[in-house]
C-alpha cells in the first residue's frame, strides 16, 4: 500500500524540478522574407487607475473583516474563507503586486529620490496594514496576505521548530529588510519584488529559478509552518515590532487562563509562550553579570558592523545595474572576458564616455559606502538587541501567543477549554432566543 | 435500529476520513503522473529540440556561403516547420499538465488538509518536570545560535572585506587615467612620425646597415595580409598598421619580437562608402592614414571614412562612420590623440559646401567630444598635438591656414593665412617654430605665441625656394631638412630660413625623413635607405637595400626600425634592443 507520506515526497522531489517547465522559452519569429508585415511592438497599457483603489478597497474591506474574525468572532474556519479569498483575489486574479511587502521599497524610494511619486495605492498598502497592526496586532499575516495564504494552505503536517533554531533564523528578516531598503534607497533594484518566491505561482510564469526557490519554500511550508513569514518577510519585521503595541490582538482564552497547557503545541509557528517560573539565584547572578556585559557588547557590534558595512561597499554596489555595467565595461576595455553584452553594446552605441560611466559608477560606490554602514550598524543593533532581549527575564503567568510572532492565524482557539465554553454559551444563547 | 444508527453516526468521520485520505493518494498520485509528463515535455524542449535547431542554424550558415538551390530552402523550410510545430505542440502540452499538475496538487492539498484535521490527535501537553531550568536552556541556546550568526556574518564579511576587489574599475581608476600621458607617449611611435609627428626618434641606437636580400641586419619580415600606404606605429611590443581593399578594411596587431600576427581586427565598410564606390588615387590607396594609440586603445582611419577604435588584444570597442569623405586624391589624414580622444582632421569637399570638420572622438566610446567646422577644402596633412609653452596646442594645416586649436575644447588659438593649393605635407614643430609647407611654393615657419590671426605678426620667415608636394619636413634643432618626391633634399637654417645646402639623391620618395642620433633617414620608393649625418653639410653615411618597394614612412623603436614595404613588415635591428632614450 501505497503511503501518502511517500507520495508527498516523490510529489515535492518532482515539483522542484517541475517548476522548471515553466520557463519555457519564445520560438524566434521566422526568418523568411514574406508578405506578412509583422505588427509594431506597443507597450502595454499601464494598468487602470480604478483597479488600484478598488485593490486599496478590498484591503481595508478584508481588513476589517479580518479584524473582526481574529477578534470578535473567532472562527477559524471563517478566517481561512477570508485567507482564501485573499489568496485568490490579491495572489491570482491581481497577481500578487501591489503588496504591502513590496511596498516598503516604494517608500525608501520616495524618500531617497526626489523624482519618485509613489502611487497613492501603494501608499495605502504599506500604512493600511501597519495601522491596522498597531491596533490590533498582525490580523493582516492572519487572513489578508496572500503570501502568508499560499503558505498556510499547503500547510498539511506541522513540526515544530526548536526555539534556538527560530531564533537564529529570524534574523535573516532582519537582513533582507535592511539590503531591500538600502537597494531602493540607492535605486539600485527591488530585491523584495525580484526575489518574491510565490509571484511566479501567481501569475503562473516566471523565471525558473524564483520558482524553484518558491517550490522549496512551499515543500518546506507542508511540514514548517510559513517558513517565509517567520523567517524571511521583510515586511513582517515591521510588523512584529508594531504588534508589540498593541492595544487589542489575539489571545488564546477569550477569558481566564486556566493553565491546563492543552494550547500548549497548538501554534504550528511556535508563538505561544508558556508561563514562566522564577529563576534560581545563581542564575540571576550570571543573567545580570551577562547583561552587563551585552550592554557593552551592543554599541561595539554596532560600530564594527558599521565599519564592515563601509568595507563591503564595492560588494553592495555590484548590486547596481550602472556599477555592473562599469564593470562589464572595464572588462571588456582590457580583454577580461571575452565577447561582449547586450548592455555593453547599447552603452556603447549610445556614445556614453567610459570615463563617466566610471566616475558615476565610483560615485555610487561611494554612496554605497554610507548606505554599507547604516546597514552595518543597523545588523549589529538587531543582533546585539536580540542577545539582551534573550538575556532578560520575562514575567508570564498564562499561556499567551508571543505578540510579536503571533501570526493571528486563529488555529489556538479552539484548544482552550475557555473557547468551548464561550461557544456553547452562544450556541445556548441562540436556541434561547 | 437504534444501535444501528448511533453506530453508522459514530463510524462517519472515520469514512470521511478515509475517503479524504484515499483522495489524497489519488491526488498525488496523478500529480506525480503529470509532474514526470510536465518534466519530460520540459527535458524535451530544452534538450532535445535545440539539436534540431542547431541544425537548422547550420543549415543556414551553409547557406550564406554562396547562393543557395531552391532543394536547400526546401530543406530548412521544412525543418523549420518541424521545429516550430514540435515547440507549439510542446509549448500546448506544458499548458494543459501544468494545469492538470495544478489542480492535481490543488486537489491532494484540500484532501490531505482534510485527512489532517479529520484525524488529528487530540493536544498532548508534555509533563516538565522543570519548566524554569527548560525556559533557561532555550534561552541559552537562543543566544549561541545568535552567535553563531554574527560568527557567520563576520566570517563572511571578513573573507569579502580581505578578497580582492570586485570593481576592477575603480581600482584602475584610483591608480591613474586610462591613457598614456604625452613624457610615456615621447619613449613610443604612438602615431604618423612618432612623437609630435616630428620624425624624430629618441633613441640613438638605431641600426644603419641592412640589407634586404642576404637578410642581413633584417630581425624578421611578415607578410601583411591587406595593402595600405600607412606607415607603422608601436607601443612597447606591439606593432600596428592597417590594410584595405574596397570590401575588407583590416587592423593588424604585430609582435614587435617576433613578427608574429597577434591579431587582426575588422573594420566593417559602412553601406554609404560600399554605395559611393570611392575610387582613390593609386598612390593614396585605400589605407593611407597612419593608425594613433593613446597607450590603451588603438585608432585607425579608411578612405571611406569608417574609424574604429581596438583594445590592445584586438576587441574592437567601437566603429562609427564620419561620411563619406570628399577627397580629390582619397583622404589620407592620419590620426593624432590627446589624452583619451583620438583627433581626426576631416577637411573634404572644395571648400564652399562646409563640409570641413576637426573632431575629438572619445577614445572609449566614439562620441563626439567636440567638433570645429571649417570653411576649407579637402587636404592630406596630419595634425600635431604639440605643448608650446605649457599649454598644448592641436596644430593643422589647409588651404589657406595654419591654424591651432585647443585639444581640450577645439577653441582655436591662432590662426595664420600663409598656405595654398593641394596641402599634404604635415607641420612639425621645432625650435620653437610651426613649420609648414605648401607644395611647390615655400616653407614657412611661424611662432606659435599668438591669439587670433597672426599672419601679420606671428610669421618668423619663409622659405621661398619651393617645398615638397608629399613629404614632412624633419628638423634637429638647428636646421630644417625638405626631401621633394623626386630626390632634392634642402636643408636650412631653422633661425631664419636661409638654404644652407642641396643635394639630389636621384631617387622618388614618398615616405617623410626622419632623425635618429644625428642621423637623417630617407627612405625612397625603391626600399633603398640613405643615411646621413645631420648638419650644415650633406654627408652621407650609407646607404641599405630592403628589396622591396616602399611607400610609408618608417616607424623607430628601441633599436629597431620598422618599415613597411608594399607587401611585408620588416623589423631592422638586433634580438635585444639596449640602447637608451635621449
Amino acid at each position: 500500500m501505497v503511503r501518502p507520506r511517500l507520495i508527498l515526497v516523490a510529489l515535492a522531489a518532482l515539483l522542484v524540478v517541475g517548476v522548471a517547465a515553466l520557463g519555457l522559452e519564445r520560438f524566434p519569429p521566422p526568418e523568411f522574407e514574406t508578405d506578412y508585415v509583422r505588427p509594431t511592438t506597443t507597450a502595454p497599457n499601464p494598468p487602470q487607475g480604478l483597479w488600484e483603489y478598488v485593490d486599496a478597497g478590498v484591503l481595508a474591506v478584508t481588513l476589517v473583516l479580518a479584524t473582526v474574525l481574529i477578534l470578535r468572532t473567532r472562527n477559524r474556519k471563517l478566517i481561512f474563507a477570508l485567507m482564501l479569498f485573499c489568496l485568490a483575489y490579491f495572489g491570482f486574479f491581481r497577481n500578487g503586486c501591489v503588496c504591502p511587502i513590496g511596498a516598503v521599497q516604494n517608500v525608501t524610494l520616495t524618500i531617497f529620490d526626489p523624482g519618485y511619486a509613489i502611487p497613492l495605492a501603494v501608499l495605502v498598502f504599506f500604512a493600511l496594514p501597519l495601522v491596522f497592526t498597531l491596533f490590533f496586532g498582525r490580523v493582516f499575516c492572519g487572513a489578508v496576505c496572500p503570501l502568508g495564504a499560499i503558505q498556510d494552505a499547503v500547510l498539511i503536517h506541522p513540526v515544530r521548530v526548536p526555539r534556538w533554531l527560530e531564533s537564529g533564523l529570524r534574523l535573516i528578516a532582519y537582513l533582507y529588510l535592511g539590503a531591500g531598503v538600502l537597494f531602493a534607497a540607492m535605486g539600485a533594484m527591488f530585491v523584495i519584488c525580484r526575489y518574491d518566491p510565490f509571484v511566479g505561482f501567481f501569475r503562473l510564469s516566471g523565471n525558473w529559478e524564483m520558482l524553484v526557490v518558491g517550490a522549496c519554500l512551499l515543500l518546506i511550508g507542508m511540514f514548517v509552518g510559513r517558513p517565509y513569514c517567520r523567517f524571511l518577510c521583510p515586511y513582517g519585521v515591521i510588523l512584529r515590532q508594531l504588534s508589540r503595541l498593541s492595544r487589542w490582538r489575539v489571545t488564546i482564552t477569550p477569558t481566564d487562563c486556566i493553565q491546563c497547557h492543552l494550547c500548549e503545541d497548538a501554534c504550528p509557528f511556535g508563538a505561544i509562550r508558556k508561563p514562566t517560573e522564577p529563576w534560581p539565584n545563581k542564575e540571576y547572578q550570571v543573567a545580570r553579570r551577562r547583561l552587563a556585559f551585552l550592554l557593552v557588547l551592543l554599541p561595539v557590534l554596532i560600530g564594527a558592523g558599521g565599519w564592515a558595512g563601509y568595507e563591503l561597499r564595492q560588494w553592495l554596489a555590484m548590486v547596481h545595474p550602472e556599477v555592473r555595467l562599469a564593470q562589464r565595461i572595464y572588462l571588456e576595455e582590457n580583454a577580461l572576458v571575452e565577447g561582449t553584452i547586450d548592455a555593453s553594446d547599447a552603452f556603447r552605441a549610445l556614445g556614453r564616455s567610459s570615463d563617466e560611466l566610471y566616475a558615476a559608477a565610483t560615485q555610487l560606490r561611494d554612496r554605497f559606502g554610507i548606505g554599507g554602514a547604516l546597514l552595518g550598524a543597523f545588523v549589529g543593533c538587531v543582533i546585539g538587541g536580540k542577545l539582551l532581549s534573550l538575556s532578560v527575564k520575562r514575567r508570564r503567568t498564562d499561556y499567551e501567543p508571543d505578540p510579536a510572532s503571533c501570526l493571528a492565524c486563529g488555529r489556538c482557539y479552539r484548544y482552550c477549554p475557555k473557547e468551548h465554553e464561550r461557544l456553547k454559551r452562544g450556541r445556548e444563547g441562540l436556541v434561547r432566543h | 435500529m437504534a444501535d444501528l444508527s448511533q453506530q453508522t453516526s459514530a463510524d462517519e468521520p472515520r469514512v470521511a476520513y478515509q475517503t479524504a485520505r484515499t483522495t489524497a493518494k489519488v491526488a498525488g498520485t496523478f500529480a506525480i503522473v503529470f509532474l514526470a509528463l510536465f518534466v519530460s515535455n520540459f527535458i524535451g524542449t530544452s534538450v532535445i529540440a535545440p539539436l534540431r535547431e542547431n541544425r537548422l542554424v547550420e543549415m543556414k550558415a551553409e547557406l550564406r556561403g554562396g547562393d543557395p538551390t531552391e532543394e536547400q530552402l526546401a530543406d530548412i523550410r521544412q525543418l523549420d516547420l518541424q521545429i516550430r510545430r514540435n515547440r507549439m505542440w510542446r509549448l500546448d502540452f506544458a499548458h494543459k499538465s501544468g494545469y492538470a499538475l495544478l489542480v492535481s496538487v490543488v486537489l491532494f492539498l484540500v484532501a490531505g488538509k482534510l485527512a489532517r484535521v479529520l484525524n488529528e490527535p487530540p493536544p498532548r501537553p508534555r509533563s516538565i518536570p522543570d519548566v524554569g531550568a527548560e525556559q533557561i536552556r532555550e534561552a541559552r541556546g537562543s543566544r549561541w545560535t545568535v552567535v553563531a550568526g554574527l560568527v557567520t556574518l563576520g566570517g563572511v564579511a571578513a573573507l569579502l572585506i580581505t578578497s580582492a576587489a570586485p570593481l576592477a574599475f575603480v581600482e584602475a581608476k584610483e591608480t591613474g587615467p586610462s591613457y598614456a600621458s604625452m613624457e610615456e607617449k615621447r619613449l613610443q611611435w604612438h602615431r604618423f612620425r612618432g612623437p609630435d609627428g616630428g620624425g624624430v626618434s629618441v633613441f640613438t641606437n638605431i641600426p644603419t646597415e641592412w640589407d634586404g636580400a642576404t637578410g642581413k641586419g633584417i630581425l624578421w619580415k611578415t607578410a601583411v595580409p591587406l595593402p595600405g600606404n600607412n606607415s607603422p606605429v608601436i607601443w612597447n611590443d606591439r606593432i600596428f598598421l592597417c590594410g584595405a581593399t574596397e570590401q575588407k578594411q583590416e587592423v593588424y596587431c604585430y609582435d614587435a619580437n617576433a613578427g608574429r600576427l597577434l591579431w587582426t581586427g575588422d573594420v566593417p565598410v559602412s553601406p554609404a562608402a560600399t554605395q559611393a564606390r570611392i575610387d582613390p588615387m593609386e598612390d593614396t590607396g585605400r589605407s593611407a592614414s597612419t593608425m594613433a594609440t593613446d597607450g590603451k586603445r588603438v585608432y585607425a582611419i579608411f578612405v571611406t571614412g569608417d574609424i574604429a577604435a581596438f583594445d590592445f588584444h584586438g576587441r574592437r570597442l567601437w566603429h562609427k562612420s564620419l561620411g563619406v569623405p570628399e577627397s580629390a586624391y582619397g583622404y589620407a589624414s592620419s590620426l593624432e590623440t590627446y589624452q583619451d580622444r583620438v583627433i581626426v582632421q576631416y577637411d573634404q569637399g572644395d571648400g564652399s559646401e562646409d563640409l570641413s570638420r576637426l573632431y575629438a572622438l572619445d577614445g572609449t566610446s566614439g562620441r563626439i567630444v567636440w567638433e570645429v567646422k571649417r570653411e576649407v577644402p579637402n587636404s592630406w596633412t596630419s595634425p600635431i598635438v604639440v605643448e608650446i609653452e605649457g599649454r598644448p596646442q592641436l596644430i593643422t594645416l589647409t588651404d589657406p591656414w595654419a591654424l591651432a586649436n585647443d585639444p581640450a575644447d577645439g577653441a582655436e588659438i591662432w590662426r595664420a593665412d600663409c598656405l595654398g593649393g593641394d596641402v599634404a605635407p604635415s607641420p612639425i614643430y621645432a625650435g620653437g617654430l610651426v613649420l609648414a609647407i605648401e607644395p611647390y611654393s615655400h616653407l614657412v615657419a611661424i611662432r606659435p605665441t599668438g591669439q587670433g590671426d597672426v599672419t601679420e605678426t606671428h610669421i618668423a620667415w619663409t622659405m621661398d625656394e619651393g617645398g615638397p608636394d608629399i613629404c614632412c619636413p624633419v628638423a634637429d634643432g638647428q636646421h630644417v631638412y625638405l626631401l621633394e618626391s623626386h630626390g632634392l633634399i634642402l636643408c636650412c637654417r631653422l633661425a631664419d630660413g636661409e638654404k644652407v645646402y642641396e643635394q639630389d639623391l636621384r631617387d622618388n620618395f614618398t615616405a617623410s625623413p626622419s632623425l635618429a642620433a644625428g642621423r637623417l633617414y630617407f627612405l625612397s620608393m625603391d626600399g633603398v635607405m640613405t643615411i646621413a649625418e645631420a648638419g650644415p653639410e650633406y654627408k652621407e653615411l650609407g646607404k641599405s637595400e630592403l628589396g622591396e618597394k616602399c611607400h610609408a614612412s618608417p616607424a623607430f623603436g628601441n633599436g629597431r626600425l620598422y618599415i613597411r614595404g608594399l607587401e611585408n613588415l620588416y623589423c631592422i635591428g638586433e634580438p635585444v634592443a639596449g640602447g637608451r632614450a635621449d
